[in-house]
């Protein structure tokens, strides 16, 4: 198991260099619209000299092997650079958002869960009932449906439309939220954030709960006198269990991409929030820190998911069949 | 009285195309300590009457329609849904075809067998541990506390059907219901595997009922025998008595199949000429009527009733016990001969 967890680790290097040189290549003045150095200088006029200055200050002048050296030496202690348009540091400015992204992202992962895995358990124990059917058209539309817009009517149905009876702004971000922000202003964010999530962890686990069920080993639970629930709950759940593990693993990263989204709807002020306004304006370090935050984030999630997908499977965790 | 007691049991699927008659009035009895062989070709309804037995029939789309189980004088068909998880594991215990896929991947194979103890014997996790170690060790499976850490892709088949029966007879239940247990099982393991089931039988007394198509396997350790086709039961004696003077010509076919090793090997059924008859739309008559050599007018009218032919051994054949068929089953021996 720790040589499977050292593997893992080592894996994640190639991975992590290949998303930094791909950001880096992106920063190249001329690939992408903006000039850096001008919206460094801002208002003020950029004379060759301050060019030069600046140049010179951010090693824009040396090769471009160089600077990424340079780009990866300061990342890997930490520094993100500075923030064309805000002189502060892009750690500094990830850091305050960064909790509120965690907020968000943790509500959605637990409503996936918890609605996902019920739902689809419940339609495939009570196959064809109205329960199932319910559950299979109600995934059918969400998984349909985009996200921004499913945001923008959730705010509008408890924000405006209900607004005397949820006590409107309570539930929008926009408005009266505290720092941190409090939970009530979560509801909505989340479930919008978890709905396409939540669809598809309900359809997964639908399909392997059904699997599951009809497999010989559960005839076998059964002949041995163990109760329904016993049978569905554990022998079948832990089976089940491991393709919907992996899916949601692999999930979190489309997760963090919808946090963009969500957090930019609801203005959630996020991660994700922050980098939609750099891509606009073209503050390209905390564009760039925000993506490398984002996919270490996701690259440590998924190395967790993995080792509780070894966990559940003994067939991984020892490395494939012995015979 | 008997230990288990079998009448007129019949089971039916409803299906899209009608309704499965897939077992069609069962009747037997198993003496404490005896085996019961089931003999049949594939589909002939074997399986589910074991399943019947153990109310493992899932409902929908399955019934039992009628008949009666009886378990020591108490009606299994009757019990509360409770009950019946109380006797399934404990008192009658079943092991299947497929041992790669009838233990759950993820558990491990010690938790498995210590399941059913925990459920009947209210043992506690450790106990239940230290008696799935004895089992294994008992079935004859090597470095047994070791073993029992193991998870079932670790087990080779002929391990895993060890540990399967380890965990049918962990509860020590008087009837061990084995459903072609070596079928999915290389020629050599197959032989070890009976060995071993012949050898707890001894020790533990448990009767056991044995579905099959392997005749050797019911000359090796049946007492009785019963032929099913089509869900029907064909013939019904002591093992003895179906293999020395079978009545049935169905039985017939099943024997002469028997001594070509040279075409088989494994000793298992060589297909009689023609199919099984669906079991939705049954002909009219006797049900093998269309692949009987022997069969006349009456067979394709009536379906023969089970009648004893002599003491303790029945047929549903309306030739059985006659001169007609003696001769018819001469001519055939002679035949072969030529
Ligand atoms: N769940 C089910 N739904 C519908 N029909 C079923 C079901 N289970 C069994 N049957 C039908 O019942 C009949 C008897 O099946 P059974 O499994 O008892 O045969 P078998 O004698 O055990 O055959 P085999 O040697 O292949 O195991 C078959 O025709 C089968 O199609
Ligand atoms: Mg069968």
């Amino acid at each position: 198991m720790f040589k499977y967890v050292m593997r893992r680790i080592l894996q994640m290097i190639p991975v992590f260099l290949g998303v930094t040189l791909i950001l880096f290549v992106l920063r190249i003045p001329g690939l992408l619209p903006g000039d850096p150095i001008q919206l460094i200088v801002g208002e003020k006029t950029l004379t060759p000299a301050l060019r030069a200055q600046i140049e010179e200050k951010n090693h824009l002048n040396e090769p471009a092997y160089v600077q990424y050296g340079y780009y990866v030496s300061n990342l890997l202690q930490g520094d993100l650079g500075e923030s064309y348009q805000k002189s502060r540091s892009v750690t500094s400015i990830l850091a305050d958002k960064f909790p509120n992204t965690i907020r968000l992202a943790v509500a959605a992962i637990l409503v996936e869960i918890v609605v996902g895995l019920l739902a689809g358990i419940i339609s495939a124990v009570k196959q064809y009932s109205f329960w199932d059917v319910l559950v299979t058209l109600s995934t059918s539309i969400l998984v349909s449906v985009p996200v921004f817009w499913l945001g923008m009517l959730l705010q509008m149905l408890f924000g405006i439309k209900l607004k005397q009876w949820t006590g409107g702004a309570l539930f929008l971000p926009i408005t009266g939220m505290g720092t941190p922000p409090d939970i009530a202003h979560l509801i909505l964010p989340a479930v919008t954030l978890a709905s396409v999530s939540t669809a598809y962890v309900a359809r997964i686990m639908r399909s392997q709960m059904l699997e599951a069920l009809g497999q010989d080993y559960i005839r076998t639970a059964m002949a041995k006198g163990l109760t329904e629930r016993a049978v569905v709950f554990k022998h079948a759940l832990k089976n089940a269990m491991i393709p919907v593990v992996t899916f949601i693993g692999i999930d979190l990263g489309a997760l963090m991409g919808g946090a963009i989204l969500t957090e930019s709807v609801f203005s959630w002020p996020g991660v994700g929030r922050e980098i939609y306004l750099a891509v606009l304006q073209r503050d390209w370090p905390v564009v760039m820190g925000g993506v490398v935050i984002v996919v270490l984030i996701v690259m440590v999630v998924n190395l967790l998911v993995d080792i509780s997908y070894a966990l559940l499977d003994p067939r991984i965790r020892y490395g494939g069949a012995a015979e | 009285m008997a230990l288990l007691e079998v009448s007129d049991l019949k089971t039916q699927f409803t299906t899209r195309d009608g309704v499965v008659r897939a077992v069609d009035g069962v009747s037997f009895a198993l003496e404490e300590g005896h085996t019961l062989a089931i003999v049949g070709e594939s589909g002939s309804g074997k399986s589910v009457t074991a399943l019947s037995i153990m109310r493992l029939i899932p409902d929908p789309p399955g019934k039992i329609a009628a008949g009666k189980v009886v378990l020591r004088g108490e009606s299994v068909l009757d019990m509360s849904d409770a009950d019946v998880r109380a006797m399934r594991g404990d008192r009658i215990a079943m092991i299947f075809q497929d041992p790669m896929t009838s233990l759950n991947p993820v558990f491990r194979v010690g938790f498995q067998i210590g399941e059913a103890l925990r459920i009947h014997k209210g043992m506690s996790r450790k106990e239940a541990d230290a008696r799935a170690v004895e089992m294994l060790d008992l079935v004859g499976i090597p470095n047994a506390p070791h073993r029992a850490k193991d998870y079932p892709h670790q087990f080779s088949g002929g391990m895993r059907q060890r540990a399967m029966i380890a965990m049918a007879l962990a509860c020590d239940p008087d009837i061990l219901i084995a459903d072609e247990p070596t079928t999915a099982l290389d020629v050599t393991i197959q032989a070890q595997i009976l060995e071993l089931m012949i050898e707890l039988q001894q020790r533990k007394g448990t009767a056991i009922i044995m579905i099959t198509h392997d005749l050797g396997v019911v000359a090796d350790m049946a007492d009785d025998v019963m032929v099913m086709y089509a869900g029907k039961q064909v013939e019904y004696g002591s093992a003895d008595a179906v293999f020395y003077s079978p009545q049935h010509p169905y039985t017939w076919g099943l024997l002469d199949s028997l001594p070509r090793h040279d075409i088989d090997e494994k000793g298992t059924l060589l297909p009689i000429e023609g199919q099984p008859p669906s079991l939705i739309d049954v002909p009219p008559g006797c049900a093998f009527h269309p692949r009987c050599p022997y069969a006349q007018a009456v067979c394709r009218e009536t379906c023969p009733e089970l009648r004893e032919i002599e003491p303790g051994h029945m047929a549903a054949c309306h030739f059985a016990g006659t001169d007609s068929l003696v001769r018819g089953r001469v001519a055939t021996a002679e035949g072969e001969v030529r």
